[in-house]
């Protein structure tokens, strides 16, 4: 993109966030306040400032991501609160994209964001939202429906794809792990290419990946788990604002954050119940070994050195009173503690050889954020459950209406993080259900404005052999 | 954007293009140019012109081109490129084949979008260029096409990694009696709960949730922990990764209880030294020298066969070869260190960095570099003192010179016999370098050897013999150098070179000298004849090294001398004396 063309990404952030400042505005204080018309203000000039220039703007929204005049937006810490919330306020109504046109005036933003603010139609939102919207004062901006938002066959593609990345992926950890306990060369290749691919993933379609992580095969753990942490690290890092070649990194680094396990006694790492000191000991190792075993990959062309510390760190904790012990002082990297929150929850919730009965992800998620002696770093344990969600995808949860439900994709809207999308994988009896039904808990009761359904209770799916995989990958 | 093709999609056998409507001409013409202009990118550097035309001309058939399309879309074999089924390109040679480059490692249909010609065309080059000459085991065209992260430029592939993995797929699902158990074995603990709380138990935390306290500050961040951890991203991002990964390194290597690790550890060590100077970390590079050696100094970490190998890589560090590229790295600019940094390194070296080092101490003409390096060899040296000693016997006579005088500075007077071979050496700057290091170290072994050098063949050398001589005092030249003073050969010598023998005989012979030096200064011959006034002169000077009352009275009686070159040197003899 030439230097003379305006950065999109700043001004795409900047825009949303100005709607959102004015949305927040009208939401709590009447029209004529002080702090609303400065919102307006603006929210006006910097409409303007695009208009002027491009002749039009457009803002559409499909499915999580947010475009303005087709440049795809990133969401970071800063923003993805705002973005959630605005891009809530635009689905309730049906709507999926809002073009402002040359000529805008800045007395036609109230009545707009007004109506943005009112409730929903129940039936065909989108027709009752423009049948008002016609009767507005507002004659230059032009509101669209969401015939781009991820339908079924969006969702399935995506999941597709998921599928083909995770198998892979799984693969090729299944590969290097074998090729590194035999001491034969790596094909670095095949990892660079399933990382990319995991964040390729991850950027396109979180939810896909987040879901392909509720696949527990127990005989291959070791492999899953990589991949896993590898996804859950990639999605943290995407959440504070790392670019696509830093998420390599990172993945890159959590894929192979247990490799140091390759050079210990499969008996130590599969062993059932609880270990000896001395077995112990051996597996606290593992950092190290790993640190080591990575000096002897070839084909990157440098040292891996963040990804070096990320396997050395990730069982220090933040006070570093885990392991391996140190003698000269250090700071786990960030990359180290990420690779830790994420080893640490998928860890938790996985059925392992000397862990029968996994939490459930919620417990985890809380232990992880709440105990202090688990020496998570609790910033990025939150950053962790903006993305997971409270009741992260996988939960097995009983609804108000006694149907067990499944979650399977976490709300965006930080303010409703409690309230996912599941699918009702049983009636009120526990009969199953001939055809699959998916609820969406923000949905909202527009007479009384509480939720039209609620989860009174998470459960441990292990317990009962429910395999909710089966549920999401269907 | 990376996609997987539509299987069903095959190429068309080759339409016409005007049935087409397809530029197809246009379109060969193109990848002709583009396999030129990449195989410039081969040949050629960035700033050749003949690369730079090959480029240009690219960038015009592509705006041309883009009169006619809006994208262009071409789909691949083995060997061939094909716009919508035509041929647009075939390279016999899979050597230079665009398209091979492209199939090999999955490609099969690539998407050149208006703009790839003023954004991103040398980019694309540079990325097949360099995915030309990728080794086997790293990355692959896919790889860096990805890392590149091109916008106009847009490829689908099949990836043949893949092959063979199966897609997991969903099971069957809960039977209604695992799903029912569930539900009642939940209601079940629930309604424990409430007796419980009913009974007046222990309160316990609630099996059920309220979602109404739901509270989103527990969960959600706020600005001041979103900016926290914007800073530690920045902060993370300007991380020295390798020094922490050093740490954990030594920290592991302070383990005896692993011996394997230990070795291993060490191995890793040797392999990064120089990868860090490669990279111009010299730093690094000293940290890894300055821990090995205090871990040497520790008891009980290294145990014999540790300690050798920690030994082995500070040798294998100070070795010619070494030392040689380190010398190199300097002067292109590899590394790049203030004389601080680079003293710090350099003291960590061993005995056998002492030759490169000497040389280029002696040739740099960089004062301040020079400065560091002698400095850098002056320390090395006193602690391989016998590795000076053998530098002495080297071939390079500048290494030979260079180790000679650095023997004088520091006192290596194990060094005599080696200096006195030295004088006896072909190149005269040697065997002045010997004369000086035989001055500095006062060593009486060279000094019976200097007498010999009085006879040398080059001025300078004689003059730095006698100089020599008359430093050391050695009396047992004195008869040596009485036949110099009375010679015809120093009569014919340059004032220097007189001046030299005579202070020299003036200082070995002291009191004994007298008569003679008196005799040349003061008596007449035969027919009244004196010696020249050069040589009346250097006899003054000769007396006033003599520190006797004879020697002051032989002076004092040509205080009134005729000729005024004698007197001004009497005169100076006597302040001399003084």
């Amino acid at each position: 993109m030439s230097d003379a063309q305006p950065n999109y990404q700043e001004l795409g952030r900047k825009l949303l966030t100005a709607i959102f400042g004015a949305l927040s505005a009208l939401r709590l204080y009447p029209v004529e306040n002080e702090t609303v018309q400065h919102a307006l203000s603006e929210l006006h000039e910097l409409v303007t400032a695009i208009v002027d220039v491009e002749g039009s703007a457009e803002v559409r929204v499909v499915g999580d991501f947010f475009f303005l005049n087709e440049t795809r937006l990133r969401l970071d810490l800063s923003n993805f609160a705002t973005f959630g919330s605005f891009a809530r306020a635009l689905t309730t109504h049906g709507i999926g994209a809002v073009e402002i046109v040359r000529g805008v005036e800045r007395s036609e933003w109230a009545p707009f964001l007004s109506m943005l603010l009112r409730p929903a139609a129940e039936d065909l939102p989108f027709e009752g939202f423009h049948e008002r919207f016609e009767q507005a004062p507002v004659r230059h901006i032009e509101v669209r429906p969401s015939t781009d938002v991820e339908g079924p066959e969006d969702d399935e593609e995506a999941l597709t794809a998921a599928k083909r990345t995770y198998a892979q992926s799984v693969k090729v950890a299944a590969d290097v792990m074998g090729d590194m306990r035999l001491g034969r060369a790596v094909n670095v290749r095949k990892v660079k290419r399933a990382v990319q691919g995991i964040v390729d993933q991850v950027l396109s379609n979180e939810s896909s990946m987040v879901t392909m992580t509720t696949l527990r095969d127990f005989d291959e753990y070791t492999f899953t788990h990589s991949v896993n942490v590898s996804i859950f690290s990639v999605i943290i890092g995407q959440r504070l604002g790392l670019d696509r070649a830093q998420l390599y990194e990172l993945g890159l680094g959590a894929l192979f954050h247990d490799v140091g396990k390759q050079r210990l006694d499969s008996e130590v790492i599969n062993k059932p119940g609880s270990l000896t000191d001395d077995e112990w000991a051996q597996l606290k190792e593992h950092p190290a070994e790993g640190m080591l075993l990575l000096f002897g990959m070839h084909g990157f062309a440098d040292v891996p050195y963040r990804q070096m510390l990320m396997a050395y760190e990730h069982h220090m904790k933040i006070d570093l009173t885990g392991y391996p012990p140190n003698r000269r002082d250090r700071e786990p990297t960030l990359f180290s503690r990420i690779v830790a929150v994420a080893d640490a929850f998928d860890a938790g919730t996985s059925v392992r050889s000397y862990q029968y009965e996994p939490w459930p992800p919620d417990a985890v998620l809380q232990e992880m954020r709440d105990n202090p002696k688990r020496g998570f770093d609790r910033l990025l344990v939150k950053v962790l459950i903006t993305a997971t969600g409270v009741y992260p995808v996988g939960t097995l949860v009983i609804l108000d209406t006694h149907e067990l439900a499944v979650v399977s994709k976490v709300n965006a809207d930080p303010d409703l993080l409690h309230r996912p999308v599941v699918r009702v994988i049983s009636d009120p009896v526990g009969l199953p259900l001939s055809e699959p039904k998916t609820i969406d808990l923000a949905q909202s009761d527009p007479a009384t404005g509480r939720a039209v359904h609620q989860i009174i209770k998470t459960t441990d799916p292990q317990k009962y052999g429910i395999r909710v995989s089966d549920y999401l990958l269907a | 954007m990376t996609e997987q093709p539509d299987p069903s999609d095959t190429p068309h056998a080759g339409l016409d293009w005007e049935e087409s409507g397809l530029p197809v001409e246009q379109v060969r013409s193109l990848f002709v140019t583009l396999g030129k202009a990449f195989r410039a990118y081969q040949l050629y550097d960035e700033n050749n012109p003949v690369r730079q035309r090959f480029v240009d001309t690219l960038r015009g058939e592509f705006s041309a081109l883009w009169m006619e399309l809006d994208e262009l879309v071409v789909t691949l074999d083995e060997d061939h490129i094909f716009l919508d089924g035509s041929e647009v390109y075939f390279s016999e040679s899979r050597n230079d084949s665009l398209a091979f480059l492209f199939f090999k490692d999955g490609v099969r249909e690539v998407t050149f979008l208006q703009g790839v010609e003023t954004h991103e065309l040398d980019q694309l080059l540079g990325v097949l260029q360099r995915a030309r000459k990728l080794s086997p085991e790293g990355d692959d065209l896919l790889t860096v096409l990805w890392e590149a992260e091109l916008t106009y430029f847009r490829y689908k592939y099949v990836d043949l990694l893949a092959e063979g993995v199966a897609l997991p797929e969903a099971g069957p699902g809960n039977s209604s009696a695992e799903l029912q158990a569930a539900l009642e074995a939940e209601d079940q603990e629930i309604d424990e709960q409430a007796s419980r709380a009913e009974a007046g138990q222990e309160q316990e935390t609630p099996l059920t949730v309220r979602q109404d306290d739901f509270n989103p500050t527990l969960y959600a961040l706020d600005p001041r922990e979103m900016e926290t951890l914007r800073e530690e991203l920045q902060k993370e991002l300007r991380r020295d990764t390798r020094a922490d990964v050093l740490k954990a390194l030594f920290d592991r290597l302070e383990e005896p209880e692993n011996r394997e690790r230990q070795s291993e550890i060490l191995v890793i060590l040797e392999t990064l030294l120089p990868n860090f100077l490669s990279r111009g970390g010299l730093m690094a590079a000293t940290n890894v020298l300055r821990e090995l050696q205090r871990l040497e100094g520790l008891p009980g970490i290294f145990d014999e066969t540790r300690l050798s190998a920690s030994r082995a890589i500070l040798d294998r560090i100070s070795a010619p070869d070494a030392i040689e590229e380190l010398i190199a790295a300097l002067y292109n600019g590899t590394i790049r260190a203030s004389p601080t940094q680079l003293g710090a390194f350099l003291r960590f070296l061993r005995g056998g960095a002492l030759a490169p080092l000497l040389r280029e101490s002696e040739t740099v003409e960089h004062k301040e570099l020079q400065a560091v390096l002698r400095k850098a060899v002056q320390g090395i040296a006193n602690e391989n003192r016998s590795a000076v000693v053998e530098l002495l016997s080297q071939d390079d006579p500048v290494i030979a010179a260079a180790a000679a005088r650095l023997a004088g500075q520091i006192q290596v007077t194990e060094a005599g016999p080696a200096l006195v071979r030295l004088l006896r050496h072909e190149d005269p700057a040697v065997r002045l370098a010997a004369i000086e290091a035989a001055t500095t170290l006062k060593a009486s072994v060279v000094a019976g050897a200097l007498e010999s050098s009085l006879e040398d063949s080059e001025r300078e050398v004689r003059i730095a013999a006698a100089r020599a001589l008359g430093e050391l005092r050695y009396s047992p030249a004195q008869k040596k150098l009485a036949e110099l003073v009375r010679s015809r050969q120093l009569r014919v010598a340059d004032v220097s070179e007189k001046v030299a023998v005579f202070e020299a005989y003036g200082m070995s012979a002291q009191e004994a000298g007298v008569p003679l030096l008196d005799e040349l200064l003061n008596r007449k011959g035969l027919l009244g004849k004196r010696e020249s006034s050069e040589i009346r002169a250097a006899a003054a000077l000769g007396l006033g090294r003599i520190a006797t009352p004879e020697a002051r009275a032989s002076l004092e009686r040509a205080t009134q001398d005729d000729d005024p070159v004698v007197r001004a040197n009497v005169n100076r003899a006597l302040r001399h004396e003084d």
